[in-house]
């Protein structure tokens, strides 16, 4: 749903640039966030419509950080984007609502965040 | 004391036989020597591990002349319906004997002195040579076997099929049959003849021959399942390594993919929109560089590790203390110049690791180099011990330098933190990788106050 807000939790900036560059010219208004920290900030502000979060966080999990948006809200769509396919077979990562591997084809990401915003609604 | 007097078909003694025909069978065997013959061949036995060396020490002994003196012997394990030659030991010809027996003579070799200290070449020698022989005497056992209890002298017209066939393929009068059973059926029987010497066999000769069977029979079984229990050992060692390979292999997948899904992605941005101002055209053509920089670098990291695993899986017993001695050795001028002492300690007794010795050298290298490394400014002890700690051994090298720096303490072995200490980061990534190569791993504590330890752990080798 366009105009939905997306916050985007990756520790690498490079990735952020690409999600802010290809999803705001989707329609959407682009959160980003390169950590956990920044991440929970971003969300006790609330207004956010939809979480795409990646599993390795610096030290940091994006399945601890999963979990915690899911005990807050369970109604938050929250879509896993990772170069790890393995996570699919954790059960932590069930809890998600779509599961996305990494690829320079955005194809895929854009149409489980289409999906997950409408679902949602 | 008289000898037991020969029985079934025991014949008398040649006389005047020509001396070169003088095998080394005794010509009677007295109670207390058979006794230290047992003592004998029963220590021997409690040391031996491998099934080829339990039976080619009993069967010396009962061909030597310090034991039975019989002029040959073979060994036949049952495999299904089978009685099957497995072990030879004796000459095959009489001119092979009286050659043998010539030499042996005159060098003044007492075969049963070699029990302790087998000579692994004469034993495939052995089973080459008698290869033909044990070929023609594998036999599939008839129904009479089952009934068989007590050793006994077999003749070609014997009724049982087994034993005229045996008869027939050694060309043999008088055949010392020793049968060991299992419920019902044979598990084995040891065939012993004196076809040069003709010499009887005695009843006291055949009552020790299956006593020595007997000994043979659970030496083999101890050395087969501890032979099974070792190669089962060896396959969790290689499927461990698999393990940590495929381990190695996702992450440097994943690092592999990021910045190929990175500089992919980015790229096709660009061309769907590209950028209204110059300053984004270039900070996103700057993050597709980098990241096209990175996959490149990620895969002669892969080469590189792939390279080190393929070194790595050929493991072999490793003495690690004696490892760690040398590699001290070469560091400590280097380390004196440097006011770092350096200590070794290992025990006394062997500490043998399932290692590849050049990877694990590089390993002790690398992180002693480390240690010196993180003492060169103000001197100081590194500690380099290798202990047991089955079924592991450990490899450990602390020093009482600075701690590690906190980015690096998070993981210290995954390398590109550029540090005074550990340099690169690249030293201490290689020896993680070649510990997982060696189905091992390394680990990084500072649990004792002041000191900062890398310990490499890997499988004992046994």
């Amino acid at each position: 749903m366009t105009g939905s807000r997306l916050l985007f939790v990756d520790d690498e900036e490079g990735f952020l640039e690409l999600y802010r560059a290809t999803f705001s010219r989707e329609g959407y208004t682009v959160d980003t966030a390169a950590g956990v920290d920044d991440a929970r900030g971003l969300l006790a502000t609330g207004g956010i419509d939809l979480v795409v979060l990646d599993i390795r966080l610096g030290t940091s999990s994006g399945l601890a950080l999963l979990r915690e948006i899911k005990a807050a809200d369970a109604r938050l769509p929250v879509v896993l984007a990772t170069a790890y396919a393995r996570y699919q077979d954790d059960f932590s990562s069930w809890l998600a609502d779509a599961y996305v591997v990494k690829s320079s084809d955005l194809g895929e990401l854009k149409l489980a965040v289409a999906r997950c915003l409408e679902t949602a609604q | 004391m008289n000898p037991a007097p020969p029985i079934e078909g025991g014949r008398p003694r040649a006389r005047g036989r020509h001396p070169r025909e003088r095998g080394p069978a005794p010509r009677t065997i007295r109670p207390g020597r058979v006794l230290d013959l047992l003592l004998h061949v029963s220590e021997v036995l409690d040391t031996v591990v491998d099934p080829e060396v339990a039976g080619w020490s009993v069967l010396v002994a009962f061909t030597a002349g310090e034991g039975l003196g019989f002029n040959r012997a073979f060994l036949l394990l049952a495999e299904g319906e089978e009685l099957r030659g497995w072990f030879g030991v004796g000459p095959r010809t009489r001119d092979e004997a009286r050659k043998v027996w010539t030499e042996m003579r005159g060098a003044g070799v007492l075969p049963l002195s070699r029990l302790r200290e087998p000579d692994h070449a004469a034993i495939e020698s052995e089973q080459r040579r008698h290869a033909a022989t044990l070929a023609a005497l594998s036999h599939a056992h008839s129904p009479e076997c089952n009934s068989w209890r007590r050793a006994f002298i077999g003749r070609p017209n014997h009724p049982s099929a087994c034993v005229r066939h045996w008869s027939a393929a050694l060309e043999s009068r008088d055949l010392a049959v020793v049968p060991l059973m299992a419920p019902g059926r044979p598990w084995g029987v040891v065939l012993a003849d004196n076809f040069v010497t003709h010499a009887p066999i005695h009843r006291a000769t055949l009552e020790a021959a299956e006593t020595l069977a007997h000994y043979l029979r659970a030496a083999l079984e101890r050395t087969q399942l501890l032979q099974r229990l070792q190669g089962e050992r060896r396959q969790r060692i290689v499927a461990e390594h698999a393990t940590a390979l495929l381990e190695t292999a996702r992450t440097l997948a994943h690092d592999l993919k990021n910045p190929l899904a990175l500089a992919g992605g980015l790229a096709r941005e660009l061309v769907a929109a590209p950028p209204a101002d110059r300053e984004t055209l270039m900070r996103q053509l700057g993050i597709v560089a980098g990241a096209v920089s990175r996959a490149e670098q990620r895969v002669g990291e892969l080469v590189e590790g792939l390279a080190n695993r393929a070194d790595g899986i050929a493991l072999e017993p490793v003495e690690v203390g004696g490892l760690t001695d040398r590699v001290a050795a070469a560091f400590r001028p280097l380390a004196a110049s440097r006011g770092v002492r350096l200590l070794c300690y290992h025990p006394a007794r062997p500490v043998v690791a399932a290692a590849a010795a050049a990877s694990l050298e590089r390993c002790v290298e690398n992180l002693i180099a480390n240690a010196v490394e993180a003492l060169s400014d103000r001197g100081g002890e590194v500690h380099v011990a290798a202990r047991e700690e089955a079924p592991w051994v450990r490899i450990e090298v602390a020093d009482n330098g600075q701690p590690l720096p906190a980015a690096l303490r998070a993981d210290p072995f995954a390398g590109g933190v550029t540090t005074h200490r550990g340099g690169s980061g690249l030293g201490l990534r290689s020896v993680r990788t070649l510990a997982e190569a060696m189905g091992g791993r390394v680990e990084y504590d500072e649990r004792e106050p002041g000191w900062a330890r890398f310990t490499v752990v890997l499988r004992r080798w046994s």
